[in-house]
């Protein structure tokens, strides 16, 4: 097994692609760098324009904190995206260019392969996360300093540097669960596809209605609290006044319970289907 | 006879009242006038519905004649009524003291003054204000502007000499918020109709003083 992860890590940072999404995260993060930069405060002069009738206002809002912020945002569409395209990609290109079809002319265990895959994805996808956590912390505090955070979530949250800062941290850790999910989902639906363009659209259409569904109330309680789509933006629950941790662990334990869930599904397709 | 005694009474009274507000206004102003300067740190704490916020602290310096000038090292709001502790806005311009008779206060028995400019260049159209006649000071007022709405100010002192307060309450009316849908996070549940209920609202800004020095002159 370590043999396998090995040879799928290898492979991973032998694609193209691989490199081609990172510098287009690191490309995501420039543009709202720059655009922070340019435009930063014309967003907080519209976020606050009510209160400038009542208040001056001391200190600055476009700081590192607030930039981390904007960078977790992409959290819910542009990297998901991305780590699908490349994850799926681990699969679909063994399909096409047919060396699914050589390796198992080797003693392999068809579904050991797979789970080699997932897990590599999954590490893959969590190295991605920290590496955006890393340079946007580097770079949103050398450039714009400290300072509070400004959130808002039903009226506006301020938060002072430190508790920012830590809510930042943990927002990256459990956003990175959300991330591994649609990895895995992606890979998932390269078993199910096997071609790449298929499964990037029906990944690109599966993540579009999940960020749609967010919003949708499925008029149950209960539903709305376990359908995984819900779960997606558990890493914003760090931006309410009081983190509710009880909340955050049911959520993840149920994220980590879908993921494992589709794993198991791709896992059981694609040792009882054909390679061919 | 009767008659006339009856009237020149009245007049007499009446008189006596204008002159009360009016000296008693006068007492609290040449107070407050004697504040040549301040240093104080100041801790914020903001009382509003749709904005939370931690207790920020912040040094308040104020010279005579001039604004008072809040700085922080952290982002603080800073009301932009209802810090000035001179009260130099409220008799800037010439105008007239109406008593509006005894109230009791939690300090005992206050005083309650209107006071009507007289010159329409005034910043404010009336000011009610409670007057502790026997410490000469302010306890409260109610400002009503002619650009900012009306705020409130509640004061309350450290001890019966003092001339600067220890605690001010800020109140004003503001407008609800109103966040671009596409800067609301994506679990920010919207009602509207909360919303439109809701537009106005109250806030408030308890600010703690704690003087570092207080300049006066005799």
């Amino acid at each position: 097994m370590m043999r396998l992860l090995y040879i799928e890590t290898y492979k991973l940072f032998r694609q193209s692609r691989t490199y081609y999404a990172i510098l287009g995260l690191l490309f995501i993060e420039a543009i709202v760098l720059l655009s922070a930069y340019y435009q930063g405060t014309e967003i907080i002069d519209i976020v606050l324009a009510n209160l400038k009738d009542t208040f001056y206002f001391q200190g600055n809002l476009i700081n590192g904190s607030l930039i981390i912020y904007f960078i977790l945002n992409s959290f819910w569409f542009h990297v998901p995206l991305l780590c699908m395209i490349i994850v799926s990609g681990m699969l679909t290109t063994e399909y096409e260019e047919k060396t699914l079809q050589t390796v198992f002319m080797q003693p392999v265990v068809k579904w050991k392969y797979l789970l080699a895959k997932y897990i590599v994805a999954s590490l893959f996808t969590v190295l991605l996360v920290l590496m955006l956590a890393l340079t946007s912390f580097v770079l949103s505090y050398g450039i714009f300093g400290k300072g509070d955070l400004v959130v808002y979530t039903n009226g506006l949250t301020f938060f002072e540097h430190d508790d920012a800062f830590y809510r930042l941290v943990y927002a990256f850790l459990f956003g990175s669960l959300s991330l591994v999910f649609f990895s895995v989902v992606s890979l998932t639906f390269a078993v199910l596809f096997k071609e790449s363009f298929k499964t990037w659209i029906v990944a690109a259409l599966f993540l579009i209605v999940s960020t749609l569904l967010l919003k949708v109330d499925l008029g149950n309680e209960v539903w709305n609290q376990i359908a995984f789509f819900k779960l997606n933006n558990t890493w914003q629950y760090f931006f309410n006044g009081n983190i509710d941790w009880k909340a955050i662990t049911i959520n993840s334990v149920l994220l980590g319970f879908y993921t494992l869930v589709t794993m198991l599904v791709g896992l059981f397709i694609f040792q009882k289907k054909d390679i061919g | 006879m009767k008659r006339l005694g009856l009237l020149l009474l009245f007049l007499y009274a009446t008189s006596g009242f204008c002159q009360t507000a009016e000296a008693q206004v006068s007492l609290v102003k040449s107070r407050l006038d004697s504040i040549e300067s301040f240093l104080a740190d100041i801790k914020l704490h903001v009382d509003i519905s749709f904005i939370k916020m931690p207790d920020k602290e912040a040094q308040a310096s104020f010279k005579k004649g001039e604004d008072v000038i809040i700085t922080s090292q952290d982002f603080v709001l800073i009301p932009k009524r209802g810090l000035d502790l001179s009260f130099s806005e409220l008799f800037e311009y010439p105008f007239m003291a109406i008593d509006r008779g005894k109230i009791e206060g939690q300090s005992g028995s206050l005083l309650s003054i209107s006071i009507l400019p007289s010159d329409t260049k005034a910043d404010f159209s009336v000011a009610n204000l409670h007057i502790d006649t026997q410490k000469q000071r302010i306890t409260w007022a109610e400002i009503n502007t002619k650009k900012d709405g009306t705020y409130t100010l509640q004061l309350s002192y450290p001890d019966s000499k003092a001339v600067l307060p220890t605690t001010l309450d800020v109140s004003f009316e503001m407008d609800r918020i109103r966040i671009p849908l596409n800067f609301a996070g994506s679990d920010v549940a919207i009602d509207r109709k909360k919303m439109r209920k809701t537009d106005q609202k109250t806030g408030k800004i308890t600010l703690t003083l704690k003087y570092r020095s207080i300049e006066k002159t005799e």
